[in-house]
């Protein structure tokens, strides 16, 4: 059996937000929508202050809420452990948004070609060497395929207007025998991605050898990410230097 | 010689006379049907942009904005009616009998409103049909509003109505006009024998037994979508579906009230029809249902200041000094404002229908907001994250498709009251009747 699990080490995490620029290059995530997202929290008064990160993925939920909730099924749980979203099932409720506590949910209030990044004009004959004619927008070809058993169409498909998405766990690199591109990108390997039904698996022994705990325990969603160091963030953090981009 | 005895006879109660100030009144009803429709294509084309919703979360939006809410509201008012008509059906309540018709309308058009608001509020409405039927899993709550709410109540209270009206229809489709054509298709195949009439009245009495725990059952769902969640502060809760329908109830007994004082204002001389008892009988129901509301409220007011350090507390504050303050003293003393109106005129035992006007639109318009209360702070304030707090405020889009909705409903109702009687006619043939020799 395969079940994925990810660790994320607090202490290794020093807050860059790669992981989150990652999941957006992987992923083509329209602008605002935060997949991967990392928390910066800020405690105490100046000059006795603290920085904390937090990275937040979906937690890929054993028990997940937002697959119970979902009145057609387009929200689904795999045997592997990964909860994905199948963009030609879903009809657009955002129930799974609300039963979710974690806030991991991003639903496509537009047309996803209308809110991506549009720092460059992509219009510019001058890009063409380098862009290939690719943009605008990029999009990884990857997302719109079938995948896993079930072929469903559940990596995000090709960002469509009017349904939800979140985190895959980057099923279409982990079908690959890839790691999800965060976990890929981490410049100090706070994130371990893997198979934890195979005891030699790297996130296995990361696990073994390190204390973990898990997000908002006590909402008995029993999480597939695992957190190691730091603590859970308190009411008594703020958050700061949330992204700017909204929808 | 009885053969050459003609009956002749008009339509009663006004149907059929499209009268200037119908005429002007179905005329803004559709303009204003119109701008609904207007604004849903445009968001419908830009996406739901357009709307003050956004994701939860970092992007510090409510992902279910005023559409919910509007789907709550119509929906708990449709239960008043269809539960008020069976009761006074099974109990033989003779007083309650000419305005159980209007009751029942009420009760289609809120829920023909309510379910259009739910396909509204849908990023994908037509898949939304489709899927709905294909892959439904009664797991999720959204089995009751769609299965049970849309399917079952609604076609049950249309059964109802058709068959509730169908004596009428067969008399009147004896009757020379231009709408015999539909007073025939709504008859078919009734001919008021007496084995009929008897049929009749136990399928009634049966489907008004029937109805009252399918209605109960249905809407209480629409407490549980939000009951059963822990993902939010607030919402978890047994309470939820109680509470929800005690607040249906009232809310809606009082468009009830309204909706019966124009609908008396416009029978000109067939006011009478419609006694003064019956403002009684749903003004002692209203003041039950609002005191019982209230009840629930305080209740709730007394959880939230002692609501726990943490997220709770958060919503807590944010309902009770924060952003949502306003509305939500507001709507607590609408709510206690038509609760004493109604207890006034209950202890003088007078009851006005000016007053119990008054009474009722405070109470419709705190439903409304209590409505808000419950859909939108628990997804801006106390996310279990330590997310900073979000705000919400609908656009002009959402309020011209809410408009439009409330439109739509007024127009159907307006437009029935044209085509049928709405104070039903047994026994009352008599009066109407002039005979002449052919
Ligand atoms: S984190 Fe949220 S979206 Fe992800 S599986 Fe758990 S409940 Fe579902
Ligand atoms: S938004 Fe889509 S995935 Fe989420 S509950 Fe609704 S249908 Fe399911």
């Amino acid at each position: 059996m395969t079940k994925y699990a990810m660790a994320v080490d607090l202490d290794r995490c020093q807050g860059c937000r790669g992981c989150m620029t990652a999941c957006k290059v992987e992923n083509n995530t329209v602008e605002g929508n935060f997949w991967m997202y990392v928390f910066r929290f800020e405690q105490g008064t100046y000059p006795d202050t603290e920085m904390s990160f937090l990275p937040r993925p979906c937690q890929h939920c054993d028990n997940a809420p937002c697959v119970k909730v979902c009145p057609v099924g387009a929200r689904f749980h795999r045997d592997d452990g990964i909860v994905l979203t199948d963009a030609d099932r879903c009809i657009g409720c955002r129930y799974c948004e609300l039963a979710c506590p974690y806030g991991v949910n991003y639903f496509n209030w537009q047309k996803p070609e209308n809110a991506q990044y549009t720092i460059v004009d992509w219009q510019d004959d001058s890009l063409d060497p380098v862009t290939g004619g690719l943009v605008p927008p990029y999009k990884n070809p990857d997302l719109d395929q079938l995948w896993g058993e079930e072929q469903r169409r559940t990596a995000g498909g090709g960002h469509d207007k009017g349904v939800m998405e979140k985190c895959t766990f980057c099923v279409h690199r982990v079908e690959k025998g890839l790691d999800p591109a965060c976990v890929e990108t981490c410049p100090t390997d706070a994130l371990v991605f893997g198979n934890v039904d195979d005891p030699d698996s790297p996130v296995s022994q990361y696990l073994r050898e390190h204390q973990t705990w898990q997000l908002l325990d006590e909402a008995g969603t029993r999480p597939s990410v695992f957190y190691i160091g730091g603590s859970p963030p308190s009411r008594e953090v703020t958050e700061i230097e949330r992204p700017k981009a909204t929808v | 010689m009885v053969s050459d005895t003609k009956v002749k006879r008009s339509l009663p109660q006004g149907v059929g006379q499209f009268t200037p100030k119908w005429m002007l009144f179905t005329v803004v009803a559709v303009i204003v049907l119109i701008a609904g429709i207007a604004a849903y294509l445009y968001e419908a084309s830009q996406g739901m942009i357009v709307t003050g919703m956004a994701n939860t979360g970092t992007q510090g939006g409510v992902t279910w904005g005023l559409y919910v809410v509007m789907v709550e509201y119509f929906i708990g008012v449709s239960l008043a009616g269809i539960v008020l008509a069976s009761f006074a059906k099974v109990f033989r309540v003779k007083a309650l009998r000419p305005i159980s018709r209007l009751a029942v309308l009420l009760t289609v058009c809120s829920l023909l409103v309510g379910v259009l608001a739910i396909l509204i509020d849908l990023g994908k409405p037509i898949r939304g049909i489709i899927n709905m039927l294909l892959y439904v899993r009664p797991q999720s709550p959204f089995f009751g509003t769609f299965m049970l709410v849309a399917v079952g109540v609604l076609l049950t209270s249309l059964l109802y109505l058709y068959l509730d009206g169908r004596r009428d229809a067969a008399y009147l489709a004896d009757i020379d006009s231009g709408l015999r054509w539909y007073h025939r298709l709504w008859a078919m195949g009734y001919k008021d024998t007496a084995t009929e009439r008897l049929r009749h009245r136990r399928t009634m009495f049966w489907l008004s037994i029937f109805v009252v725990p399918l209605v109960i059952i249905a809407l209480s769902t629409e407490g549980l979508v939000f009951g059963i969640q822990v993902g939010r502060p607030g919402w978890f809760g047994s309470l939820q579906g109680p509470d929800f329908l005690v607040l249906a109830a009232a809310s809606g007994l009082a468009n009830l009230i309204v909706l019966t004082a124009i609908v008396r204002k416009v029978l000109r001389d067939d006011y009478i029809l419609i006694e003064h008892t019956v403002f009684n009988w749903m003004g002692g129901l209203l003041l039950a249902a609002t005191a019982a509301a209230l009840y629930f409220q305080i209740v709730e007011l007394f959880t939230l200041l002692y609501a726990t350090p943490g997220n709770e507390r958060q919503l807590a504050d944010a309902l009770l000094r924060g952003p949502y303050a306003w509305i939500f003293w507001l709507q607590l003393a609408l709510l206690t404002f038509g609760l004493v109106l109604l207890i006034l005129q209950g202890v003088r035992r007078r009851w006005s229908v000016g007053v119990s006007v008054v009474a009722s639109v405070a109470i419709s318009t705190s439903a409304v907001a209590e409505r808000y209360l419950t859909v939108i702070p628990s997804q801006t304030h106390g996310m279990m994250l330590p997310y900073a707090p979000g705000s919400y405020f609908p656009t002009w889009v959402e309020f011209t498709v809410v408009a439009g909705l409330f439109a739509l409903g007024a127009l159907l109702i307006g437009l029935f009251i044209k085509v049928f009687p709405i104070v039903p006619l047994n026994g009352m043939k008599a009066d109407q009747e002039v005979l002449v020799d052919a």
